[in-house]
């Protein structure tokens, strides 16, 4: 079995990949780095290939941004529409060479455009949040709240990553705002930052979402989520060879659970016992639903929330590179890198999609 | 306990989430059943939910009988959709054994705090002659008319910013039977301008002769609420004392520890706190015997170091 992973070599997940396929008794898997595949290396002929994150590296951002791009400062928001183009096309060559992905490229296209990706799942009937139809700025998206009837939404750039350029958005009568957000709005521009911050003018607002939306919104109703002791919580559930193998709790204090924003990983115990063993299930089996809707991935990170009173839950995000959860576990003792490994060798990922 | 919270059990009881639809859960012993409903297409201003009452009433057909313990969640959008207090005080009849009612248990990822519009929440005690505990939550249009209430024993006002004219009317009541007080201040922004000195009945021990628990919680000056209760003689009835969720830190620790002696207490709050861990460690050896709660620190070096705030200040 000869693999070849396209990613950037210094990343840890590259690194985890590898060290699992060691682990496995695999000969090292080929690394192509992104930079490579963006300036025009050849497609592999045959193997399997992984396509793992373009992400965290600075220099990749600008190729994949494509010719004239500049570089992004350190946190900017800057060019998501275009940096997710340059990465289909680059996926969609590499993947044509008669190597067999692991990841379809037509499958991350879609999972890296919420717009899509929320429109395939609800097409299958799998729960989300409802969204508004396709909004171009800040006017635009407050009367699609008022026509909706919705007073609190998450506002997503398209093709954003973790929580970037993400905001929770509650209104009220009287004029009254307030999105929290990493995004922090400086007259240079927008970047993300580790801390969330919290505008409550409507100038501040419309200004970060006329901003975000050239590149692409998706929006969402904001639905309240499910509560452990004093955080809100919900599950990033790694989803490989179409069995949900990976759970690790987010709990948070703020809208936003993503585990940088100085938010902890919470008790799996917990979360079950209180979600109970139906509802639990139930939300394994959306699980499986969402991967089965993406049955050229190997893997996909489902954000899975179950929503206040715990008898709900809805599919937050479907991530294309969602398995970078480090230190957790399967049933069978393996981390999702080695999971992923063993459904290859064992020819678990082949029965699942042939 | 904080806003983000649903309380996982209320007065002792475990809370027990009433279904949207089908029976009554069963459930072994008492419990405290909890009754919300965020998901309402009704956001009419300064309308009721009829969705929500359709769901009390539900409640109520089921189990009001025997219902003693009651936890009111999100009556649709708590920023849009008025509290149903005239419905609720309505219910009164059918509620015949409630004891102890916690109303407005409604997340940040419900509804912004600040935003709830709660009302004049004294009419839930003059409708519920026999309520023993009350706790509630509000931000906007939060308030309180002075009452009489013969049974009262526990009374927690929860709020990111508390108006003075709300404690003032707590003051004006008589509660002849209340031992414990429970008033989050919160922060000026939101509304909070009580200072130490409005609470001098409370902390003369004049205002509620049988006080046993006091907190003065997520305070925005919770230094300056520490070195006035220091010199309290309110604190020598106490049993529990709670300063926890604000700005405390190693000042507050040396105005306590100058004060009055406290090691009657048999519980110290101080959960949530800007102490380092010279000042909480010595706060906890100056109380051997009493459960000082010294957890929560939030002088941890992390993305908020420099800045200080209360808990829940939204």
């Amino acid at each position: 079995m000869r693999l070849t992973v396209v990613g950037n070599p210094a990343n840890r997940r590259v690194r985890s990949f590898t060290e699992a396929a060691l682990a496995a008794g695999l000969d090292r898997p080929a690394v192509l780095p992104w930079r490579d595949v963006l300036a025009g290396a050849a497609p592999p002929e045959s193997g399997l290939l992984r396509i793992d994150s373009p992400g965290e590296d600075a220099e990749v951002d600008v190729l994949l941004r494509g010719p004239g791009a500049r570089a992004a400062r350190d946190g900017e928001i800057l060019g998501f529409a275009a940096a997710h183009a340059g990465m289909v096309a680059a996926a969609t060559r590499i993947a044509s060479g008669g190597a067999e992905p692991l990841n379809d490229p037509a499958d991350i296209a879609v999972l890296c455009d919420k717009r899509d990706c929320h429109a395939r799942l609800a097409a299958a009937g799998i729960p989300v949040p409802e969204a508004l139809p396709p909004v171009h700025g800040y006017a635009q998206l407050r009367a699609a709240m008022a026509e909706a009837r919705w007073s609190r939404v998450f506002v997503k750039p398209a093709h954003g990553s973790s929580a970037s350029g993400v905001l929770a958005l509650a209104v009220a009568p009287g004029g009254r705002i307030r999105a929290v957000t990493p995004v922090e709005l400086t007259p240079d521009g927008l970047f993300n930052s580790l801390r969330l911050s919290a505008y409550t003018t409507e100038a501040e607002v419309a200004t970060i979402v006329d901003r975000l939306a050239p590149d692409g919104l998706h929006v969402e109703r904001w639905l309240p989520k499910a509560t452990l002791g004093d955080r809100v919580v919900d599950l990033r559930v790694v989803v490989i060879a179409g069995r949900p193998t990976h759970a690790v709790v987010r709990s948070s204090r703020s809208p936003l659970t993503n585990l940088h924003l100085g938010n902890a990983r919470g008790d799996l115990a917990a979360l079950r016992a209180a979600a109970g063993p139906a509802a639990w299930s139930a939300a394994m089996a959306t699980c499986e639903r969402v991967a089965a809707r993406f049955p050229g991935s190997l893997h996909v990170g489902v954000d899975l929330m179950f929503l206040s009173g715990w008898r709900r839950h809805a599919v937050a995000e479907v991530n294309a590179f969602g398995d970078l959860i480090p230190g957790v576990l399967s049933e069978g003792g393996r981390d999702t890198y080695a999971e992923e490994i063993h459904a290859l060798v064992s020819g678990r990922w082949r029965a699942c999609v042939r | 306990m904080t806003f983000n919270d649903h309380y996982e059990t209320f007065d002792g009881l475990r809370v027990v989430e009433f279904p949207l639809e089908g029976p009554l859960p069963e459930v072994t012993g008492p419990v405290a059943w909890r009754v919300a409903h965020w998901d309402v297409g009704d956001e009419a201003e300064g309308r009721v939910s009829a969705e929500f009452t359709a769901v009390l009433d539900r409640f109520v057909d089921l189990a009001g009988a025997e219902t003693t313990h009651l936890v009111i969640g999100a009556w649709g959008y708590a920023a849009v959709n008025v509290a149903p207090l005239e419905h609720f005080a309505a219910l009164a009849p059918r509620l015949p054994r409630l004891r102890a009612l916690f109303f407005g248990d409604v997340t940040f990822d419900e509804c912004e705090i600040s935003w709830m519009k709660v009302g004049d929440v004294s009419r839930l005690l003059a409708a519920y002659p026999a309520l023993e505990v009350l706790r509630v939550r509000g931000g906007e249009e939060f308030g309180f008319s002075p009452v009489r209430h013969e049974r009262l024993r526990d009374l927690a006002v929860e709020s990111g910013g508390l108006p003075k004219v709300f404690l003032d009317a707590v003051l004006a009541s008589e509660l002849p039977a209340l031992t414990g007080l429970e008033l989050w201040l919160g922060v000026e922004d939101y509304g909070g301008d009580i200072t130490p000195a409005d609470l001098a009945s409370i902390l003369a021990g004049s205002a509620f002769p049988g006080l046993r628990r006091l907190g003065l919680r997520n305070a925005e000056h919770a230094n300056a609420i520490a070195a006035a209760v220091a010199g309290a003689p309110v604190v020598q009835q106490l049993a529990e004392l709670a300063l926890s969720m604000g700005t405390f830190d190693d000042e507050g620790v040396g105005a306590l520890l100058a004060g009055q002696p406290l090691t009657h207490l048999d519980a110290l709050d101080l959960h949530f706190h800007f102490m380092t861990g010279e000042g909480s460690a010595s706060i906890v050896a100056a109380l051997p015997g009493v459960r000082v709660d010294v957890s929560d620190p939030q002088l941890t070096g992390g993305p908020h170091a420099g800045r200080r705030y209360t808990k829940v200040s939204e």
